[in-house]
């Protein structure tokens, strides 16, 4: 197991080295003046120059790859050119609040989705199956940034059950940064009321970005568990008499979520993607506006770092998700033996 | 009264092209302690047999038309869910042909074994001791197969089992507890020819020591022969002969069963035999009256009308066909 991670560690060190030099090299033959892109177009040309002395552009590719890639080593990626910070600090703080939408929504597309697929498939043709194809069809053809105007208008605005613009009211005072995560830091706090509010925050936003994954990842385990239904062994434990509950969550359900673990991993990149639409619809001050924003901008060192933090991301939930299969799936864990 | 009785089943599906009548009035019993063999070809419907006395088969596609299947006198086909559980449990239980596909790829064979005997107890202690209770049984059940070093297979995944090994577990299985009636649909039919012996002698002795009652469901009538009392022969969803397996392999009556007897390889014959002429045939519309008829050389106006009852022959030898009217 240890060989394992280590060897799909290494490939994706290998792999993030490309990227890297991919997205420095691709952002640097765009067209636009990222030194211009800078300064403003008032700035005079004298100016422009120096900047572009300062951020090395005079130098070749080869000199500037260097110099980043030694600062990168130090922690370093640079300023950005837009908030005229480090970008470190940046990444700081809008990863963490991306993170904790993605994750809540993962959360909630995992159970409802598991849940919905189980019933539907056990469950198969009957009134709930087809309740839940429709509102899956729906789901998948509706764009992630339509629900969230829906839910705004339905839950914030005629029901007021949920609040619809950013992650806490502006009269709460956040709780001290530890892990970046609004309803966990104010839960170290101790300030339990600030975590409902954040939670609510949190909520409709999450589930707009959910939707479409609760509507994927039920069909898929909808799919999985009717085709597992009709498999010999399934008949076997009916025919010993194993009862219903273990059937199903136990000997249906394992070789069952295994398809839909795996689709996690490629779900996290459309995540992030997607959350850009609802971090603009909810005013999130996410990761996913900001990585837009440096691309319109053409902030040269944010975009690396941005790109370079989606890659990372995805290599690492993907090690995750392999990792997991392997728990859940013994076949797989035994020829990984080798035995 | 008989340990299992069905009656006049029919079972059909229902399929994109129309309705497949498969079972086409099946009568046919078993007694306690007895052995009985039910010998056809592929697609004959024995499987769809078993599955419907098991109450595991999928309805719909399939539609039960009509029929009884009476365990000691009570319709199967009739009980609750929770009865047939309880009867599952308690009173019979099956093993497949195929082992490769009847244990779960997810769970050791450990897992498997434990489960079904907690199951099949109406109350079980959570006490270590009813636990470990449970594994030496397990242990033993599987050693009682002839399963060598059992203790270990019982931490083992399917995929480390070879074939032979995998229905080893599956009898263990299916013997862990002790049942009345045993469904053993061809239980070998995918097994080496020297494993397949091996584990029809095991299965025949640990039926013999449970004074359990076997259906034994093949191809081969070389396995009849050995392991059963009686016999019935199954052509297209019904029985077309059956009486004591001595005398119908003596001497077949039945044109489809004396095909079948031809069709069976000879160490000391010459080359291949001409079998029977056709196949099994359409479910969709199956030949009216006897379904033989279309390949039978013996064929009579009578036989196109009317499916044949059961003649008496002697000795409970008994044959579904017109030729032996009188």
């Amino acid at each position: 197991m240890a060989k394992f991670i280590g060897q799909r560690l290494a490939q994706s060190l290998f792999v993030l080295f490309g990227l890297s030099l991919l997205i420095f090299f691709i952002a640097r033959v765009v067209p636009g003046d990222p030194a211009r892109a800078a300064l403003g177009f008032l700035a005079t040309q004298d100016q422009v120059e120096k900047m572009r002395a300062e951020m090395h552009l005079d130098k070749p590719f080869v000199v500037q790859y260097y110099y980043w890639f030694t600062g990168l080593l130090r922690g370093d990626l640079g300023k950005s050119s837009y908030t005229h910070r480090p970008v470190t600090t940046d990444l700081g703080q809008f990863i963490p609040a991306t993170l904790e939408l993605i994750l809540f929504a993962t959360l909630i597309s995992l159970t409802v989705g598991q849940v919905t697929g189980v019933l539907a498939g056990y469950f198969r043709n009957s009134w709930f199956d087809g309740l839940s194809r429709l509102i899956s069809y729906l789901g998948i053809a509706t764009p992630s940034f339509v629900v969230a105007i829906l839910l705004i208008f339905v839950f914030s605005q005629l029901l007021r059950l949920a609040p619809s613009v950013g992650r806490l009211p502006i009269m709460v005072a956040p709780p001290p940064t530890v892990t970046g995560f609004m309803v966990l830091d104010a839960l170290i706090a101790g300030r339990v009321e600030v975590a409902l509010v954040a939670l609510k925050h949190l909520l409709l936003p999450a589930v707009s970005l959910a939707l479409i994954h609760i509507a994927q990842e039920g069909r898929i385990t909808r799919t999985s568990i009717v085709e597992n239904l009709d498999k010999d062994y399934i008949t076997m434990h009916k025919v010993h008499g194993i009862r219903t509950s273990r059937l199903v969550f136990k000997y249906l359900l394992r070789p069952s979520i295994i398809p839909t673990v795996a689709v996690i991993g490629l779900d996290f990149a459309f995540l992030m993607s997607n959350a850009f639409l609802v971090e603009l619809v909810f005013m999130w001050p996410g990761f996913a506006r900001y990585a837009v924003t440096t691309m319109l901008n053409k902030d040269l060192n944010a975009m690396v770092a941005v790109v370079l933090v989606i890659g990372v991301t995805f290599a690492m939930v993907n090690l995750l998700v392999d990792i997991l299969i392997t728990f859940l799936d013994p076949t797989i864990r035994i020829q990984r033996r080798g035995g | 009264m008989a340990l299992l009785e069905v009656v006049d089943l029919h079972v059909g599906y229902r399929v994109f092209e129309g309705y497949l009548k498969v079972l086409n009035g099946v009568n046919f019993e078993i007694e306690e302690q007895e052995r009985v063999g039910l010998v056809g070809e592929t697609g004959c419907g024995k499987t769809t047999l078993v599955k419907t006395i098991l109450r595991v088969l999928p309805v719909p596609p399939a539609r039960i038309q009509r029929g009884q299947v009476l365990y000691h006198g009570k319709d199967i086909l009739l009980m609750s869910p929770r009865e047939v559980r309880g009867l599952r449990r308690r009173e019979m239980t099956a093993i497949f042909q195929d082992p490769l596909q009847a244990l779960n790829p997810m769970f050791t064979i450990g897992t498997q074994l434990r489960d079904i005997l907690k199951d099949s107890q109406e109350r079980v202690g959570r006490g270590q001791r009813t636990q470990r209770a449970i594994t030496a049984r397990c242990i033993s059940a599987l050693r009682d197969t002839g399963m060598p070093d059992p203790e270990r297979i019982m931490s083992n995944y399917p995929i480390q089992l070879s074939g032979g090994m995998r229905q080893r577990v599956c009898i263990a299985e299916a013997l862990s507890r002790n049942v009345r009636l045993l469904l053993a649909d061809e239980p070998t039919t995918n097994l080496d020819v020297t494993i397949q012996d091996q584990i029809l002698r095991k299965l025949d002795q640990l039926v013999d020591q449970r004074g359990a009652s076997v259906l034994i469901i093949t191809h081969s009538m070389g396995v009849v022969r050995d392991l059963t009392q009686r016999l019935y022969i199954m052509y297209a969803g019904s029985m077309v002969e059956t009486g004591r397996t001595k005398g119908v392999l003596a001497s077949p009556l039945h044109p489809y069963t004396q095909g079948l007897m031809r069709s069976v390889p000879r160490l000391t014959g010459q080359g291949i035999s001409d079998g029977i002429p056709g196949r099994i045939p359409n479910y969709l519309q199956p030949p009216s009256g006897c379904r033989f008829h279309p390949r039978c050389a013996h064929a009579m106006p009578v036989c196109v009308e009317a499916p044949p009852p059961f003649y008496p022959a002697g000795d409970n030898h008994r044959v579904a066909c017109y030729l032996y009217r009188s």
